[in-house]
């Protein structure tokens, strides 16, 4: 007898527990087999992710696509293992009534990050054009005193936007204060961005650190029997969840990410671990490493924008016309740098929002998909 | 001598006549009313003209001493305003003008040198370093002056000023169940008066006597290809304005988390709040805003859209993600309405949405409120489906005191009574759910009378709630033990059913047939009711024997008691069951007096021999007042009537 025969059919699986214990443990077998390869494929789809070409450095805008695809594959067949042709009443039953409803929670809170770093994105947006005004400033030839302040002018407003406190941005309180510029009041380096990320709240006292500090707290690896079937894979997205929006957070600015966690335990011994071990790892050192600095965040391009604006800044401070050929040849190259980080910018932003709302809207789905599973399983047996 | 001669009057003619040219175009320019396409005519020239008299200037041999002339006065000017603490435009149009002239002087100025063929010039490239550095700070200095203004200038309208249906249509359901019945029909109907109240409501969200300021210093930033730094201050300043109408309307940012940890009253405001600001967001600030940009930058091409876009994305998308988070909520039957406000909130602003961001960039924007009013119906849809379920499902444990109109009717007839008011978006979103309940109430082949209303998703589904909502009622008269109050239950419940129905838009959708159906089944219960009580009591005064015309005395005197006893027993129970409506107790009294008491005097009449005043306890008189005693309620009627 072919078990796909009761597929979806409840009464079917009633007269299959009863009746066909043998069935059971074929579909028990074939599970087993599903969670295997799942967990192949989440082991083979980060070691990929672990070994970026030049193209995309870890954190880059085409590696944070690349890993938010990752998300969306693992989560597509992480609900297909869970949800397709299951008995709703087994996701009902310990120890599923609480690992589910948890991984629920989280992925309400990953919504929330979301949300957070599609308006980071665009605080990176910002940062992009300022970027592109130093460019326009100094590809002129010959660079003059007029061109060089221009630059300079742009690259501070970067570079104040870059190393703006996440609080900065949530903490103004109006119009007047955040005004009172300009060197009518004695300050010459008024910053365009201060005011930019006004808009990136998510809400007020929300905070990106302390939401990833929540959903890292009890996540608990599967043991003894639990670690051999269907737990084993609700911790496994959970991880994966978790990755996902910590590199997120660690990538791209948002709000309030002091004390932003730079470590979650996940087991060694998990074999499909072991690659986003190595890159949590990766990341947390380069997080620890800046974030004593305001910062912009782990962002490669980012980064990158950020050493060329320094020099450029620094290009800037000691320039006097006509300026000597070798730091405007330098010079030169650092706008070229910066040039192509904005080309990439420009292609890449734009996509990186949407696949972030992509994940947004298949989290939001996928929550319906299991909180309809539940809702079935609660209804009276007739 | 004599060549020389005939050279200098030739250069010196061009000289005038250049001079005079540029001369009539600078005077033309400063003419107000220009069209756009003339002024900028007038602007390529005025650069052409002076770079013919930089031209002939070099060809001349006089080199650049009258553009260096005028490169210094220019400069002057701009750089005088650089220790001045006062804003140039607060200084007044004087000073604005003048300055702006200096800027334009400079341009023209770079124009020209920039135009010259003769490139090794050490004079030339001199002068353009110096100009385009006294550019730069003019620029600066544009870009604070125009921040300025734009903050100083900024202005917020008072939300409340605008009237939206919503806020009339609050009154309707903010307020309990039980004041909602009677609500008098303009209430509500106001919804109906269309959906622009609102309309395309601009208003000036910067001082219109500042624009021209405004689009003055655009135009000279942009023509120095100062443009982003200009784009940039401007997204800044109004990006924060529309931040800060947010506070003005008093809507707070809240995650998605929080969200979905609201009780449900504030859940319902801020659901509300949320419909009425959306409208006032979209259809008055956003179209106002698009209407500044596109007044400040509407010369700049696609630049205008670039800046609205920047301007508003942030926001709009916090608007969209209360809307996801509260359809992804759970689906409780109350949030129907809300939700429902909701989605045709959503679905009557997607045109304006679609409008404001109708470039390939704001796809984004548009997409995701698209994809938000899928979600939203998807949601309506389910909480429908909540609601009946919540209807079948709905149990007690103890029966209705009284007998009377029992809660959940009530809460479900005044809660459908709404729907009418949303029967197009209803039909929209029920047409492809299935009604559950057998819509046997509905026969279509008999209706004559058959018009649309009765036929439509939505008309099926209200059916086959109130089919739900009267088996939950008989289940639940099934808690009497009383038969009689079974039936005085069922009796008050479907009469008021009945009367909702016919007293409100339902009607239209129930249709007649429907109507004639329930009178005849309230009217049912009625006359069960009276077999239940009545018959028993009446039995007492009935002769067994009709052959003859009265009782043995000894016969009388016991039947005599045992209706006394009967009838004091029903007056003891019922005088404390409960006929709500007014209307239905006393055409019940009606009957049940003309059977009792009829009965009653027939038998004394017949048996006036026997007539004592000891066993004769109530005289009909009496006992036709006793009856008038009846129904009046349990004596404590409304403790805390349950609602679900």
């Amino acid at each position: 007898m072919n078990a796909n025969e009761y597929q979806g059919s409840f009464l079917g699986r009633i007269s299959i527990r009863r009746n066909q214990v043998v069935v059971m443990d074929a579909i028990h077998e074939q599970e087993l087999e599903d969670i295997e390869l799942f967990q192949k494929h989440v082991s083979d789809r980060f070691s990929e992710l672990s070994s970026p070409s030049d193209d995309d450095a870890v954190l880059s805008i085409s590696w944070l696509c690349k890993l938010l695809d990752v998300f969306l594959c693992c989560e597509a067949e992480f609900e297909a293992i869970l949800l397709m042709d299951r008995d709703p009443y087994q996701l009902s039953k310990p120890p599923f009534d609480r690992l589910i409803p948890e991984l629920l929670d989280r992925a309400v809170k990953a919504l929330d990050i979301c949300n957070a770093v599609t308006n980071g994105v665009e605080s990176v947006r910002h940062c992009q054009k300022l970027a592109e005004i130093a460019i326009s400033a100094l590809d002129q030839k010959p660079i003059g005193d007029g061109e060089v302040k221009r630059a300079k002018r742009a690259l501070s407003t970067l570079m104040a936007a870059i190393n703006l406190d996440d609080k900065d941005g949530t903490n103004a309180k109006s119009t007047e204060r955040s005004w009172s510029f300009g060197r009518r009041s004695g300050n010459k380096d008024r910053v365009a961005g201060q005011f930019r990320s006004l808009s990136w709240q998510v809400a007020k006292n929300w905070s990106a650190a302390k939401q990833i500090q929540s959903t890292i707290y009890n996540l608990v690896a599967p043991r003894g029997a639990e670690a051999s079937g269907l737990p084993s894979p609700i911790y496994t997205m959970n991880v994966i969840m978790i990755f996902v929006m910590w590199a997120l957070v660690a990538a791209i600015p948002c709000q309030e990410r002091t004390g932003l966690p730079t470590h979650f335990p996940v087991p060694k011994q998990l074999n499909w671990a072991h690659s986003l071990i190595g890159l949590q790892e990766k990341i947390a050192d380069e997080w620890k490493k800046k974030e004593k600095k305001g910062m912009a965040g782990l962002l490669d391009e980012m980064q990158r924008m950020e050493k060329s604006a320094q020099s450029l800044i620094d290009f800037t401070d000691s320039f006097q016309f006509p300026g000597d050929a070798e730091k405007l040849q330098e010079a030169a190259g650092h706008v070229a740098e910066l040039t192509e980080i904005c080309r990439i910018m420009e292609q890449g932003l734009t996509p990186l929002q949407m696949h972030i709302r992509e994940v947004f809207h298949r989290i939001v789905r996928s929550r319906t998909e299991f909180l309809d599973v539940l809702e079935k399983a609660s209804l009276p047996v007739i | 001598m004599d060549g020389c001669q005939s050279t200098i009057p030739t250069y010196e003619g061009d000289l005038h006549v250049v001079a005079a040219a540029h001369h009539i175009v600078k005077a033309l320019g400063a003419t107000k009313n220009l069209s756009d396409d003339l002024r900028k005519i007038l602007i390529d020239l005025d650069a052409h003209l002076s770079m013919m008299t930089l031209n002939t200037d070099t060809k001349g041999g006089r080199g650049f001493v009258d553009v260096e002339e005028r490169l210094k006065q220019a400069e002057r000017k701009i750089l005088s305003w650089e220790p001045d603490p006062r804003m140039i435009w607060d200084s007044g149009p004087r000073e604005a003008s003048e300055y702006l002239e200096a800027v334009d002087e400079i341009q023209t100025l770079l124009d020209g040198l920039r135009g010259l063929s003769v490139h090794e010039n050490r004079k030339q490239k001199e002068l353009l370093h110096r100009a385009m550095s006294v550019l730069q700070t003019a620029m600066s200095r544009l870009e604070e002056e125009l921040i300025r203004i734009l903050v100083q200038h900024g202005q917020q309208f008072d939300p409340k000023h605008m009237s939206s249906r919503s806020i009339q249509r609050d009154v309707v359901y903010d307020e309990s169940f039980v004041s909602v019945e009677d609500e008098p029909a303009e209430e509500t109907s106001s919804r109906n008066c269309s959906s622009d109240e609102i309309g395309e409501y601009i208003v000036d969200l910067v001082h219109a006597g500042v624009i021209p300021d405004i689009k003055s210093i655009a135009k000279v930033m942009f023509t120095s290809n100062y443009g982003p730094e200009f784009c940039e201050a401007f997204i800044g300043v109004r990006r924060e304005a529309l931040d800060q109408y947010f506070a003005i309307l008093e809507t707070e940012k809240l995650c998605i988390e929080d969200v979905l940890k609201l009780e449900w009253t504030s859940m319902s405001s801020k659901m509300n709040k949320w419909t009425w600001s959306m409208k006032i967001i979209v259809r008055v600030y956003l179209a106002s805003e698009k209407r500044l940009c596109d007044q400040v930058l509407g010369d700049f091409g696609s630049v205008s859209s670039f800046c609205f876009l920047e301007i508003s994305k942030a926001t709009t998308l916090c608007l969209l993600n209360f809307g996801e988070a509260v359809a992804m909520g759970p689906r409780q039957p109350e949030k129907l309405l809300r939700l429902l406000d909701m989605y045709e909130t959503l679905a009557d602003l997607l045109r304006d949405i679609d409008t404001l961001f109708s470039e390939e960039a704001g796809s984004f924007v548009r997409l995701q409120f698209h994809e938000l009013l899928k979600r939203l119906g998807d949601s309506s849809t389910a909480a429908f489906e909540a609601f009946r379920v919540a209807i079948s499902s709905n149990g007690s444990l103890y029966p209705f005191p009284g007998g009377g109109v029992h809660p959940l009717n009530k809460y479900v007839m005044n809660y459908i009574g709404m729907f009418p008011e949303y029967c197009n978006t209803l039909n929209l979103l029920l047409k492809d759910q299935h009604a559950d309940v057998a819509d046997q109430d509905f026969e279509p082949e008999k209706g004559l009378d058959l018009s649309l209303s009765t036929s439509c998703p939505m008309a099926c589904h209200l059916r086959s709630i109130t089919s739900s909502l009267e088996s939950n009622l008989h289940r639940k008269s099934q808690l009497y033990k009383n038969e009689a109050l079974q039936h005085i239950f069922l009796m008050n419940n479907i009469h008021y059913l009945v009367q909702k129905v016919k007293g409100s838009e339902l009607r239209l959708f129930f249709g007649d047939e429907w109507i004639r159906k329930h009178n005849g089944k309230f009217q049912q219960h009625a006359k069960n009711y009276e077999r239940a009580t009545w018959s028993s009591v009446i039995s007492f005064l009935k002769d067994d024997n009709p052959g003859s015309s009265s009782f043995s005395k000894s016969t009388f005197k016991e039947r005599c008691k045992g209706f006394s006893i009967a009838f004091e027993e029903v007056y003891k129970t019922q005088t404390s069951w409960c006929i709500p409506d007014p209307q239905l107790r006393e055409d019940l009294r009606i009957s049940t007096s003309l059977q009792v008491v009829l009965a009653y005097r027939t038998f004394l009449g017949r048996n006036s021999a026997h007539i004592e005043d000891k066993c004769v306890k109530h005289t009909v008189e009496h006992v036709e007042k006793l009856l008038l005693d009846l129904f009046k309620g349990p004596p404590r009627l409304s403790r805390n009537s349950r609602r679900w």
